[in-house]
């Protein structure tokens, strides 16, 4: 269990699924987030019970408020040893959390679980150049944008730009100095 | 899940099998698509297997839902898209035969002739409809999907060979009648 | 057989390996890869686990008109939804840098991309330091999108990476300006 502020992170558990199938069919969630298709309950299901455990290369984890509800899945993926960067993908299923602040505390504290823990020098992320609210909370955590991708998707009957991002480690620090609270 | 005014589209479950299992046995639904053969319960049970997780390679099917009461109503689906040149085949079954005739099956198919636009990003679909399937061809007409062709005595049931119609609607003329939003 | 025109694209065979594996142990031809460790069967250069298409990529081998071949060039991380795919080229033969045989096989493979796979973004990656690459994918049309800080850890330090992508329209308009010879 990683602690934050307002959330903790915990491991997915298989009873999740109910709320998961939820997220993963609400276009209202999935249309800013690489998800196009509906999922059944069933391949929802395998894909929970099949994941291996967390490691460097992936890792997926719950949100959940200190009260336990559980909101939403943040993760580290394409982790690669050498190059001690990943990517960070963030989920915040339940609508009545979003804008609250929970996204932008689950952030930091999977970031540094990243960099004190894991040992990450880079997490980076792609993000749609219309989310705008969340380009605001990335860069309210430290991320910083590092360029525009033309046409990287196609969502909604058209090409839209992603924004590429990226924190390293030593801004992480300087950002949220050791113990200190944050965003 | 995609929505629609009237229905909502839905990936298939195990538990959908009963419903499919007897509208693929039911003779008055299967004469209007291309099947010949019973099917038993296991062909049945492969079939949703096989098509329960969809992505562009694999082609989407989808269960259609009622919005009002959840009712697992018919199938839809995109088959056999095509990466380079954008085409997929289209096929709708409704098998709740109450549900016949009340602009469902028009609402399943401009929600997901969207999908396979805007999401997937084809830029043409097409289907086959039996010549005796006015009923069907009207509602396509309706969704926009135009006559690009007959095949003559392409199909044989009931003792005799029937045309088959092939009809197509492309992304352009999608866009033109139905506005992006919905 | 793709013709450019200073280079043929084809199919990669088992005897390309060999080769392969000579460039891909020389450090000078290795320092602008994201290739790392050692390999004595030019790995690397085997080509794609099936045929060359949308799901495992396009992997060809670039030879000279006169039939030497001189590296190897491939578009993989290709999208069906987006239409976009990630392209990486090796030019191992040493005698034939900075003479645009790269710049040619860039060229067209990119133009294969665009009018035969149907893809609407061809996109790439290189180290910051590889000034020449820069230099010449740009002359191909390519634009730099995003600078990745510290992506790539090399000879004891972390090293940025340029990301650079060109649009189907964006190539369209330079090949009908009379199109570059990158």
């Amino acid at each position: 269990m990683l602690e934050g502020k307002l959330v903790n992170l915990r491991p997915l558990e298989r009873d999740d699924l109910d709320r998961e199938f939820q997220w993963v069919n609400d276009t209202d969630v999935t249309r800013y987030l690489g998800m196009r298709y509906p999922v059944s309950k069933a391949q929802e299901e395998q894909w929970l019970n099949s994941r291996p455990a967390n490691d460097f290369g992936n890792t997926a984890l719950a949100i959940e408020t200190k009260d336990g509800v559980h909101i939403g899945n943040i993760g580290l993926h394409e982790g690669q040893p050498e190059n001690r960067k990943a990517s960070l993908g963030i989920m915040i299923g339940d609508k009545d959390y979003w804008s609250n602040g929970y996204g932008t505390d689950a952030i930091v504290t999977l970031l540094r679980f990243a960099f004190h823990e894991m040992n990450m020098n880079r997490v980076w992320l792609h993000v749609y150049a219309f989310n705008e609210r969340a380009i605001a909370c990335y860069k309210k955590c430290g991320f910083v944008i590092e360029g525009t991708l033309r046409e990287n998707s196609y969502r909604e009957g058209r090409y839209i730009d992603a924004i590429t991002m990226g924190i390293l480690r030593a801004e992480f620090e300087s950002l949220h100095a050791k113990g200190e609270s944050d965003a | 899940m995609l929505e629609g005014r009237l229905v909502r589209l839905r990936a298939l479950e195990p538990g959908d099998l009963e419903a499919c299992y007897r509208w693929m046995n039911d003779r008055e639904v299967t004469h209007f698509l291309a099947m010949t053969y019973p099917m038993s319960y296991a062909d049945e049970q492969g079939y949703i297997e096989r098509v329960s997780s969809s992505d562009y390679t694999k082609g989407v099917s989808l269960a259609i839902e009622t919005k009002d009461g959840s009712v697992h109503i018919g199938n839809i689906s995109l088959e056999n898209p095509h990466a380079e040149h954008r085409t997929a085949a289209f096929g709708i079954a409704i098998g709740e035969k109450d549900y016949w005739s009340n602009g469902y099956g028009t609402d399943a198919i401009v929600t997901f002739l969207s999908f396979g636009f805007q999401e997937m990003n084809l830029n043409r679909v097409s289907l086959h409809v039996f010549e005796f399937n006015e009923r069907a061809q009207a509602c396509y007409k309706k969704c926009g999907f135009q006559v690009e062709g007959r095949l003559r005595e392409n199909y044989y049931a009931e003792g005799r060979y029937w045309d088959v119609i092939v009809m197509g609607i492309l992304r352009d003329e999608f866009d033109a009648l139905h506005s992006k939003t919905g | 057989m793709l013709e450019g025109k200073l280079v043929r694209l084809r199919a990669i065979e088992p005897e390309d390996r060999a080769r392969a594996a000579a460039w891909l142990s020389d450090p000078e031809v290795t320092r602008y890869l994201t290739y790392r460790y050692p390999s004595s069967d030019g790995d690397w250069m085997a080509g794609p686990p099936g045929p060359n298409g949308y799901a495992n990529g396009v992997w060809l081998s670039i030879d000279t008109h006169a039939g030497e071949h001189i590296g190897a060039v491939n578009l993989h991380r290709v999208h069906y939804e987006d239409r976009k795919a990630a392209l990486g080229i090796v030019v191992g033969a040493k005698s034939y840098w900075g003479k645009g045989f790269g710049g040619d096989a860039v060229l067209t493979l990119a133009r294969f991309a665009f009018d035969e796979m149907n893809l609407n973004r061809v996109w790439l990656t290189v180290v910051e330091d590889h000034a020449a690459a820069i230099a010449c994918y740009k002359r191909g049309g390519f634009q730099e999108e995003a600078r990745l800080r510290q992506e790539v850890y090399r000879d004891g330090r972390f090293l940025d990476f340029v990301q650079m992508g060109i649009l189907r329209r964006e190539f369209e308009a330079l090949i009908s300006k009379g199109g570059s010879d990158a």
